[in-house]
């Protein structure tokens, strides 16, 4: 097993390597770079852009700016920042934990909500309870989460009943522990709610149409016809076999953790790393993309690591060498 | 009251300037901006701030607004600007400035005694001393402060300390913004800074961490003291600011002023309709509503003049299509476009009805520039477009197209930075226009990264609707209108641009005297020429259109009626007296 791991490890290697480099590409090729905002500015005298080009070291070609890039990254140091003159390592550390705050409730109570209830709609097939989650899901897998997120978004406006934007209320140093809770929580609601109901509906679907395949097997017939009670044949034969493609999502969602609140953060003003991200995107901040891009590219493997190994844990006829 | 005493100032700085040689600007009569007020002291006041957080809290390092929004706060001058772009006495009670005979400017400023930094240290002329000489005049601390410091030789001022109250400050010729920009630095405590200085390290002084760490020392009205990043900057009252309102009371009158970052406008939109923020700067699309809902919601909405700013077409002097190069440089070309122009149509759909038609280079913000009389205007009238296309040499062949005289059909693109609404539309409506005379114009938006490229880069264009921001002092737009200027993009010096060649390269005779007057205006201090030398340059500009200036919005705002003594202008925005601002 654990030559295993130090195998996929070592693969990920010239991976990871292949993606940062493409990132980088996409990065140059893509027209001008993140002085244009200054160029077109009266009060920015061309000696100003010529010393900032030199900073940055973006007069320098592509190949020397990446191994220099790589060089550094090899280091431990992630690169500096253009826009906010700091390391990207700090800025992304001050916006990690709010990110996770949000994605890792959204995905808790995705995972729960979808699994559970496409267990449900598994088990009262073509029921009307069915058929109205069924629709619903289609709905929430169609409508873009930005859009979801608007639409909470223009709720909470005409309501009054939540803020529009942030996770602290400026008062948010002046209060006790517990308001504190209660205030990030408030402010949790909505952004969560709309990252949730799109993957929720996704996974629920996974679930339903994953056990009612499962539900067809002899060996559940089997079970039945041995008189087994239906919870021991649903929770201990059926499920058991069921959950294998949804631990390889499992997998994937790992991935989007710190990346796929990307839209929700910069819709509801949360201060993750989405926002941080979109805007280095808008502007050609080109170290915080690549430190992002790499981020993610990391988590992926991660996550696809994770998923091969709980599954071999869950099931017993996957065999890791 | 302040008005009466305003123009009195103003009366007597022209008297005086007709003496020569020696000039008062302000002295112990001129009371500081706020020294009326009356209010109550108490109260938060939350703004948006859009996009993100500051970046730095270090004046010199501070390059966009969400940074200089903080700093402007904690970070004030020996003098200051009303929301007319007035100069009043701030920290400094009297300024007087005098020519010597050798040609020297010398500018003399009492500075006001027992002030003392948010930290309880004494604010003394040495800490002004520094800040002009060893900080903002240093070479080894490169900054765009110097640039507009310096004389039109390059020559940088220097300050020296007369006594503990008072500076000198030593031009080596007269220089028209002197008084504005040298007395107008942004004063750094000396205790705090001189070590970051001496070890060559000011530029890493003051990063945003130092607001968390409450190491941030200022003579402004707010002290930052907490920053969450992109959520908001928490600045609290300065216990030793220097103003006091009418009755005694010490200002500013609120406890707090927070900056509430929001990331797009629709957001800060709806946080103003939520009550989350106390003041909102309405777009004009969405002006209508806001103001429908005003008085239910007990808001205070209004507009002021035009905002600074231009916007216009450009048209590429040295494209290069030798035939399109031809209609560019053709002045009658260019006048067609202009009188095709439907101006109130533009400002009825793209601005709601908000705005102003533009002729010239000078916003009418600019209010001690601009000058309508000399601007030369081009009402809608397509007929008259048709006619200085005929004077241009252009016909139309027999199925209605334009061609010129050797008989090219004439055809173009336009481009725009792709996601502006306001251009876009101005784009459509000229493309429009341009067709009903027979010409077709291409209309592209593109990425903005791209046009910038293109502009000043590669000078691969045919014709461009884009915007410069502006100020109350035309002299800001020198970059722009200096043939040598790395921003006279229509038509670049072939010095300045490798893609310019020199073959083709024509510097027309206003070309050559709008150049004149950006060069010598600032070594005159008679305001009465200044005013005539820019006069001449919007009438050239607008006479000879090397930019077709299309429209500009209206300032607008909105804010809750809790808030008192607000005097919104496109100059000042809504909280340029945030040290006299109130809540009820």
């Amino acid at each position: 097993m654990l030559k295993y791991i130090g195998r996929r490890l070592i693969i990920s290697l010239p991976e990871l390597l292949i993606i940062s480099l493409m990132i980088f590409l996409i990065m140059y090729a893509a027209p001008g770079d993140f002085l244009d905002q200054y160029r077109l500015d009266p009060s920015v005298s061309p000696q100003r852009l010529k010393a900032m080009e030199e900073e940055f070291g973006l007069n320098k070609p592509a190949i020397v700016q990446y191994l220099t890039w790589l060089k550094n990254v090899l280091k431990g140091n992630l690169g500096y920042s253009f826009y906010y003159r700091r390391p990207v390592s700090t800025l992304i550390w001050e916006r990690v934990a709010a990110t996770l705050i949000l994605s890792l409730i959204s995905l808790a109570s995705s995972w729960i909500l979808g699994i559970a209830l496409g267990v449900f709609t598994a088990l009262k097939k073509y029921s009307i309870g069915d058929k109205i989650m069924t629709f619903l899901a289609f709905g929430f897998v169609a409508i873009p989460e930005f859009f979801l997120g608007l639409v909470l978004l223009y709720f909470a406006a005409k309501t009054g009943w939540f803020p529009i934007s942030g996770m602290k209320s400026v008062y948010y140093s002046s209060l006790s522990t517990w308001e504190r809770f209660k205030d990030i929580l408030w402010h949790l609601i909505l952004p969560a709610t709309a990252l949730s109901l799109g993957s929720f509906a996704g996974l629920m679907r996974y679930m339903r149409g994953s056990l009612l395949d499962v539900l067809n097997e002899d060996y559940v017939v089997f079970a039945r016809a041995k008189g087994m009670p239906e919870r021991v044949v649903i929770f201990k034969h059926a499920m058991r076999n069921a959950i294998n493609p949804m631990i390889t999502f499992l997998g994937f969602s790992i991935s989007g953790l710190l990346g796929g609140a990307l839209f929700v953060e910069n819709v509801f003003g949360w201060p993750g790393m989405g926002r941080l991200v979109y805007q280095a995107l808008i502007q050609q901040d080109m170290y915080i993309v690549m430190a992002s891009g790499l981020i993610s590219a990391v988590l992926l493997v991660a996550g696809n690591l994770v998923a091969d190994i709980l599954l071999a844990l869950v099931d017993p006829r996957v065999r890791l060498s | 009251m302040k008005r009466v005493l305003t123009v009195a100032l103003v009366l007597a700085f022209f008297v005086l300037s007709f003496a020569a040689e020696k000039y008062v600007y302000f002295d112990e009569n001129t009371p500081y901006l706020g020294a009326k007020a009356t209010g109550k002291p108490g109260g938060t006041l939350i703004a948006p701030q859009l996009g993100s957080g500051p970046k730095t809290v270090n004046p010199i390092v501070a390059q966009e607004t969400s940074s200089t929004a903080v700093i402007n706060v904690f970070l004030i001058s020996l003098i200051e600007m009303d929301n007319y772009a007035r100069m009043y006495p701030a920290l400094a009670e009297r300024c007087e400035v005098e020519v010597t005979d050798d040609e020297k400017m010398i500018i003399t400023l009492k500075i006001r005694k027992g002030i003392k930094w948010s930290d309880g240290a004494p604010f003394t002329a040495d800490d002004f001393v520094f800040s002009l000489n060893d900080i903002y005049c240093n070479p080894d601390i490169p900054n765009d402060m110097a640039n507009l410091l310096e004389d039109s030789q390059g020559r940088l001022p220097v300050a020296e300390k007369v006594d503990d109250y008072t500076v000198k400050i030593t031009y080596q010729e007269p220089y028209r913004l002197a008084v504005r920009y040298a007395a107008g630095i942004q004063i750094l405590p000396k205790h705090i800074a001189e070590p970051w200085v001496k070890q060559g390290k000011f530029k890493e002084m003051w990063t945003v961490d130092a607001i968390n760490k409450k190491e941030l020392v200022g003579l402004g009205p707010f002290i930052p003291v907490e920053y969450v990043p992109d959520q908001f900057v928490r600045m609290v009252k300065n216990p030793y600011y220097y103003k006091k309102d009418a009755n005694g009371q010490q200002l500013p009158y609120l406890d707090e002023y927070v900056l509430k970052i929001i990331p797009d406008l629709n957001a800060i939109r709806l946080a103003f309709e939520n009550g989350e923020i106390d003041v909102y700067g309405v777009t004009a699309q969405f002006y209508p509503e806001i103001k429908n809902k005003a008085k239910e919601k007990g808001w205070i909405v209004g507009t002021g003049g035009p905002n600074f700013g231009t916007t216009f077409v450009t048209l590429n002097f040295n494209c290069t299509d030798p035939v399109k190069r031809s209609w560019f440089r053709n002045e009658f070309f260019r006048k067609a476009i202009a009188y095709s122009m439907d101006k109130d149509a533009m400002i009825d759909t793209l601005l709601a009805g908000l705005g102003v038609a533009q002729w010239g280079p000078i916003s009418a913000a600019a209010a001690a520039f601009y000058n309508d009389d000399v601007l030369r205007k081009y009402p809608y009238d397509l007929d008259y477009a048709r006619m200085m296309l005929q004077l241009g040499g252009f016909s139309w062949d027999k199925d209605g197209n334009c061609v010129d005289a050797s008989g090219n059909k004439v055809e173009f693109i336009l481009m725009t930075n792709a996601g502006n609404t306001q251009r876009e539309g101005t784009c459509n409506i000229l493309r429009d226009e341009l067709a009903k005379l027979g010409i077709k114009v291409v209309f592209t938006p593109i990425d903005f990264n791209t046009l910038v490229q293109k502009m000043t880069a590669t000078g691969d264009w045919d014709a461009i609707v884009i915007g410069l921001t502006g100020s109350d002092e035309p002299q800001g737009g020198a970059n722009v209108w200096k043939l040598d200027g790395a921003l006279h993009f229509w038509n670049y010096s072939p010095k300045v641009k490798n893609f310019v060649s020199a073959d083709i390269y024509e510097a027309p005779d206003w070309e050559v005297e709008i150049d004149k007057i950006f060069r010598e205006n600032v070594r005159i201090l008679d305001q009465k020429k200044v005013y005539q030398m820019f006069s001449r340059y919007q009438e050239l500009v607008s006479e000879h259109l090397p930019l077709i200036y299309t429209i500009q919005q209206n300032y607008l705002y909105a804010y809750v009626d809790k808030l008192q003594n607000l005097e919104p202008t496109a100059f000042g925005g809504m909280l340029w007296n945030i040290d006299w601002i109130w809540k009820k």
